[in-house]
């Protein structure tokens, strides 16, 4: 987990950025499984609100989950631009669908701040710290707690 | 304890193998008595043995001290000093459900007190003894070698007992490190080769000796000891044992120590238990690093780490003792056992794919076609041969669970006070390993109720004059692609009486529900929630909460239970099984624009109702929409109201699906306002024409593509329609678990991936009927009782016997007029005028067909003709019919005005045949109007010396005319009434005129008990007679009636008793 890295000394770490509901987030790319953009969902009448559906990954059933109503944002828009993130979680795949894909940012753990407890109207116990670079701010994803239902 | 978490593992599974057979070996044992089956006390024998022997080695203490015990007194059984009774089997019973506790709780097993057990077995193995050796049992001695080192705490009795068995003790001493890990061996492993060739009576490192000799030479040695008696001599030894001769010490008894003598001085030197380490390991660290490196973590470490790294590695000892919990409580069993031959084929198989892989990619490259289309054929073959061999790898065989059982029956019948065989048979019948493990439990609680409340007691069985020993058969076997398990038992059978009467009091059913219910059908109250029949509660069948929680269980594997029983002869209980559920057949259907699948084993049936029937089949009982299915109500559930999802129908004239938006199931077209297609709202009276711009002529809703699609599905108590867009085919569907975020969406059991790679959800029946609030099938059949009621009301039941004329005419005849049905010989037949007789009985029968009577097909002739005998008037005639002639219960909806002409009273459908009623008095009067002179003469006398008058009762407009007509024609005059309120009515205002009540019982505002009950009770009335009319007379029936007062009962349709009985009561001839 990338947890346990931040707290050590300062080392590179890598970050796949993205936007989801006009946020720029982060999630350290170890955590990433893949980033496809397989739309054949089938929706799941019943579940979460956030639930985007499932999909078949390779003879795996991935749950997707619309990371923007997730977070308290605006809802994906649907475009051409859409990815779905797979990430590993507790043994299982879950694909995270954002709004477009951005670009991998390397940056020193000592860089992260921790999070300030909201974020643009994202609460703040959804991000491990926030990323600053040059010209942007980037919310680290806290993976575990925005997956957990 | 032992760290090297891999040997551990294999430790733990390979103890836990030896015992699974043990519980089987000793009940045998236990079986034979005396008469010792050696090979099996020594199997059981070499179990504990080698159980032990690893503990010793892990420094599992516990577990050794207890093997050990066991140990000693198998071998006692063994060499034949022991007999093995019943109570010293169950000593060896619960000392082996002991080790196999501790075994599953390694990591706290060296805390564990067994102190219990000990006593008990120490106590059979000194009884056993003669008085000088008793001492021995309990004292340990220590093992003194030529340079000082000490073998400490061995058993006594254990060396004497070997050394009078005639064999040879040593003491060999391999290097974990030379002799073990660099061969890599194992240390099991040798322990288990030493077995073949000995016995180990104890084992341990030597923890004290690496210290000393590591300080001293370079590569340390860990001496790994292992005390050893065999028959080979010392000689031999070297070439056995694989090992330098300086290490094999024969032991001499003046190596022998007793251990009191030396206990103080040894203490540090002996194999510290857990705490001790604990205590010891902080002080020693600082000090002397090396020897507690190897103290406790597995020699991988000690030979892979360099000694200057020694403090870090004691630094993560103490996060690694505690996190041991984590670590080792990974259980065994999930790991599996698999043939090697299978893993083999498995290998073949993916060698096969990969190379077919590699001709599809050069086919494919290539743009060879027919290269491809070959490689695809093989893969696809490949495929479910893969498919085929790994489910093989998942299958186990059902003795795993079954062999158990015999413990089970054998303690509580002996806690019961019951003698009880345990048969099992069918043991090789492999099912997969999460089905196995399943259905472990529901067999269990089966198990114990056959044996709680199945079999009697030897008394009880004497009484039934049956042998004193009952016996159950546990049975699996392969059936038609599942796996039955049958258990079987010959003991006192449900009595269905008893359990009918338990639902009813619990509120189950009621009684009404009762008295038509078949036997099997109160049997299977049983597997109703909240039924026990258990006069109280015992500590062996439960709470009351069974069969119904056994009922899931089996369901939720999608199986069937099905009960057959026989009252003083035995129960029956049949479990199928599916062999895997990984691989479901199922049913794919679809509601929006998303496929469902739906397991086949709850489907029962498809339903498809046209659009034009809709309107009339789908019925509403309070709120719940109800199909009648074969004269059975079934509760609706609309999956997409459900679900919440948009409906969509197939538009007929695009092929396309459109969102459907009808919100009632029932909704044809009978709202005002309608919605076009766009969804706006358009005035409508509810008539197509009123909108032909709008509408195409054939409105959708008629069309055959709006028909209703339903799965009949059943799932435990519940059985339901669901209702969905399109059915599509049945597939065999692999079922993947989905996410846990979808976890408590309790509607679905799973997902699968269908063939075009888009995922479907499978569907959980019985949870969707929970969801839906729907009431189990007892609700579900008071609520279909409930509106059967209301239709019965208006609708009266009647035995019918039905038969034909000719090939096409179909017609019925109440059956209590009928006497009997005979086949004659055509050439008996004699005519005699226009008449037609045959001999029949010493009389002669009058033969006639209904073509004489009125517009018929005439007969053909036959050799043989079937003629039902009528009586009336006392005299018995035949009618010649058509075959087949049956007798049923039919629901009296008789049209009396269609089809009237002579002799037929109405018409109704039976069976999907439009039936005409045959009124056989009408037809006696047409044929012999001479027979019906009596009457008129009375008839007439009556009209002449004053009237009688008749007040009826009855709902059914049939009913009413037809018996109507028997009393008029008799010279009765009738006042009818429609139920029993008018009836009442009539009766207030001319009470005076009425000579007589006749009622029918079951009518709607008032019925029949009612109306006797007012009359009954009234002084005003209570000189009246009440006869009551019904179609099916129970006892309880008449027995209610008598209560309020009704005077007699007669059969509905059985004119002349009527009739007969009528002027009884009136006193007329």
């Amino acid at each position: 987990m990338a947890d346990s890295m931040i707290e050590g000394s300062s080392v590179d770490l890598e970050f796949s950025t993205f936007y989801v509901g006009g946020a720029l987030c982060g999630i350290n790319i170890l955590n990433i499984q893949e980033i496809n953009k397989h739309f054949e969902i089938t929706k799941v009448p019943q579940a979460s609100e956030y639930i985007e559906g499932i999909l078949n990954l390779r003879g795996r059933i991935v749950t997707i989950i619309d990371l923007g109503k997730k977070l308290g944002l605006d809802p994906v828009t649907k475009g051409k631009d859409n990815r779905n993130i797979i990430v590993n979680s507790e043994d299982e795949h879950i694909g995270l669908l954002v709004d477009s894909i951005s670009d991998v940012v390397i940056a020193k753990s000592d860089n992260i701040e921790p999070a300030p407890s909201n974020i643009g109207g994202v609460k703040g116990k959804f991000f491990q710290g926030v990323l600053k670079t040059e010209k942007k701010l980037i919310g680290i994803l806290a993976i575990d707690e925005v997956l957990k239902d | 304890m032992f760290e090297d978490d891999e040997t551990l593992q294999m430790y733990i599974e390979e103890s836990l193998d030896h015992l699974g057979d043990i519980e089987s070996d000793l009940l045998t044992i236990e079986e034979a008595g005396a008469d010792i089956d050696l090979d099996l006390v020594n199997n059981v024998f070499r179990a504990a043995h080698s159980i032990k022997g690893g503990a010793g080695f892990m420094g599992l203490t516990t577990i050794k001290e207890l093997s050990h015990h066991l140990e000693n007194v198998l071998g006692l059984v063994r060499t034949k000093e022991l007999i093995p009774d019943s109570n010293r089997i169950s000593v060896l019973l619960k000392g082996f459900d002991e080790l196999e506790n501790l075994l599953k709780n390694i990591e706290t097993s060296n805390d564990q007190d067994v102190t219990v057990h000990i006593t008990a077995l120490e106590g059979i193995t000194k009884a056993s003894l003669p008085e000088e050796r008793q001492g021995t049992v309990s004292e340990m001695v220590d093992i003194v070698l030529e340079d000082g080192r000490i073998f400490p705490q061995v058993s006594l009795f254990d060396m004497e007992q070997y050394k009078s068995e005639g064999k040879n003790l040593f003491l060999v001493e391999y290097d974990l490190i030379n002799d073990i890990q660099r061969k890599d061996k194992n240390p099991i492993e040798v322990l288990n080769s030493l077995q073949k060739t000995g016995t180990i009576i104890d084992s341990r490192i030597d923890f004290d000796s690496v210290g000393l000799l590591s300080e001293r030479s370079g590569p340390g040695r860990i001496p790994f000891q292992v005390l050893f008696a065999s028959i080979i001599e010392y000689d031999m030894t070297d070439t056995l044992f694989d090992i330098d001769k300086k290490y094999i010490h024969a032991i001499s008894d003046d190596m022998v120590r007793t251990a009191s003598s030396s206990q103080s001085e040894v203490e540090p030197a002996a194999m510290p238990s857990k705490e001790q380490v604990a205590e010891t390991t902080a002080p020693v660290t600082a000090s002397a690093p090396e020897p507690v490196v190897v103290a406790t973590p597995a020699p991988e470490v000690v030979v892979s780490k360099p000694v200057p790294v020694a403090k870090s590695i004691s630094a993560k000892e103490k996060p690694k003792q505690q996190d041991k919990g984590v670590v080792i409580s990974a259980k065994p069993q999930t790991s599996l056992r698999v043939n090697v031959g299978l893993l083999d084929t498995l290998m073949n198989l993916a060698g096969e794919l990969v190379l077919s892989r590699n001709q599809l990619l050069q086919g494919i490259n290539s743009s060879n076609s027919k290269a491809t289309e070959l490689s695809s054929q093989r893969i696809d073959m490949i495929t479910s041969e893969l498919q085929e061999a790994i489910m093989r790898t998942r299958m186990q065989p059902i003795a795993n669970i079954l062999n158990k059982f015999t413990r089970v029956v054998r303690d509580l019948s002996q806690q019961l006070g019951k003698q009880i065989d345990l048969v099992i048979e069918g043991k090789d019948v492999e099912l997969d390993k999460t089905i196995l493990e399943s259905i472990n439990d529901p067999l269990t609680h089966l198990i114990r109720n056959s044996v709680d409340h199945g079999i009697e007691t030897p008394a009880e069985r004497r009484q039934m004059g049956k042998g004193d020993t009952g016996k159950i058969i546990l049975r699996a076997f392969h059936d038609a692609g599942q796996v039955n398990i049958v258990i079987s038992d010959d003991g006192k059978g449900l009595d269905p009486d008893r359990l009918a009467e338990s639902a009813v009091a619990k509120g189950l059913v009621t009684e009404q529900q009762v008295d038509e219910m078949t036997d099997k059908q109160k049997m299977e109250f049983i597997l109703l929630p909240g039924f026990s029949t258990a006069k109280e509660v015992t500590d062996v069948s439960g709470r009351g909460v069974g069969m119904d929680v056994v009922v899931t269980n089996i369901e939720g594997l999608g199986g069937i239970i099905e009960l057959d029983s026989t009252p003083g002869e035995g129960t029956d209980i049949q479990i199928k099984l599916p062999l895997t559920l990984a691989i479901i057949p199922s049913q794919i259907t679809s509601v929006g624009k998303e496929r469902y699948a739906v397991p086949q084993v709850n489907l029962n049936e498809l339903l498809r109702i046209p659009a034009n029937q809709v309107k009339e089949k789908i019925e509403k009982v309070g709120d719940a929409a109800v199909v009648r299915l074969r004269g059975e109500l079934l509760p609706l559930l609309d999956l997409s109201e459900m679900l919440g999802i948009e409906k969509t129908y197939l538009d007929p004239g695009s092929d396309e699906d459109k969102s459907d938006r009808r919100t009632n199931m029932a909704d044809r077209r009978s709202k005002q306002h309608l919605f076009d297609e766009d969804g706006n709202a358009i005035e409508s009276s509810g008539n197509d024409e009123d909108q032909p711009s709008q509408r195409e002529p054939e409105d959708r809703r008629y069309h055959a593509s709006s028909a209703m699609n339903i799965a009949v599905v059943s799932a435990g108590a519940f059985k339901y329609g669901l209702v969905v867009d399109q059915l599509y085919d049945s597939e065999e569907i692999v079922v993947k678990p989905v996410g846990r975020h979808l976890k408590k969406c309790s509607a679905y059991a799973g997902a699968t991936i269908m063939g075009d790679g888009k995922v479907a959800l499978i569907l959980d029946i019985s949870n969707l009927a929970q969801m839906a609030k729907l009431s189990s099938v007892s609700d579900v059949g008071q609520v279909a009782r409930m509106a059967e009621e209301e239709a019965a009301a208006a609708m009266d039941k009647a035995a019918m016997l039905t038969f034909k004329n000719g090939d096409s005419e179909y017609f019925a005849a109440p059956l209590n007029i009928v006497e009997r049905i005979e086949r004659i010989q055509t050439s008996t037949i004699e005519p005699i005028g226009d008449r037609k007789v045959v001999q029949y009985r010493g009389g002669a029968l009058p033969l006639f067909e209904l073509s004489q009577v009125s517009d018929f097909q005439r007969l053909e002739p036959k050799e043989q003709q079937e003629v039902i005998v009528f009586k009336v008037k006392d005299r018995e005639l035949g009618l010649m019919v058509t075959p087949p002639v049956d007798a049923l219960e039919v629901s009296l909806d008789v049209d009396e005005s269609t089809l009237k002409q002579p002799a037929i009273s109405g018409s109704m459908i039976i069976n999907k045949h439009t039936t005409l009623l045959v009124d056989i008095f009408e037809m006696v009067k047409i044929l012999n109007p001479q027979w019906f002179k009596e009457e008129a003469k009375v008839a007439a006398e009556m009209a002449e010396s004053g009237e009688k008058i008749l007040l009826f009762a009855e709902d059914s407009a049939f009913f009413r005319n037809q018996v109507k007509t028997f009393m008029e024609d008799d010279g009765f005059k009738v006042i009818e009434a429609e139920d029993g309120l008018i009836a009442w009515e009539l009766l207030k205002e001319r009470v005076d005129e009425i000579d007589l009540v006749v009622t029918d019982l079951e009518m709607p505002n008032m019925d029949g008990f009612e109306l006797t009950k007012r009359i009954k009770s009234d002084s005003k009335y209570s000189h009246l007679q009440v006869i009551a009319l019904t179609s099916l007379a129970s006892e309880a029936h008449i027995e209610k009636g008598r209560k309020v007062g009704i005077d007699d009962y007669e059969i509905k349709l059985d004119r002349e008793k009527l009739m007969k009985l009528i002027r009884h009561k009136l006193d007329l001839k």
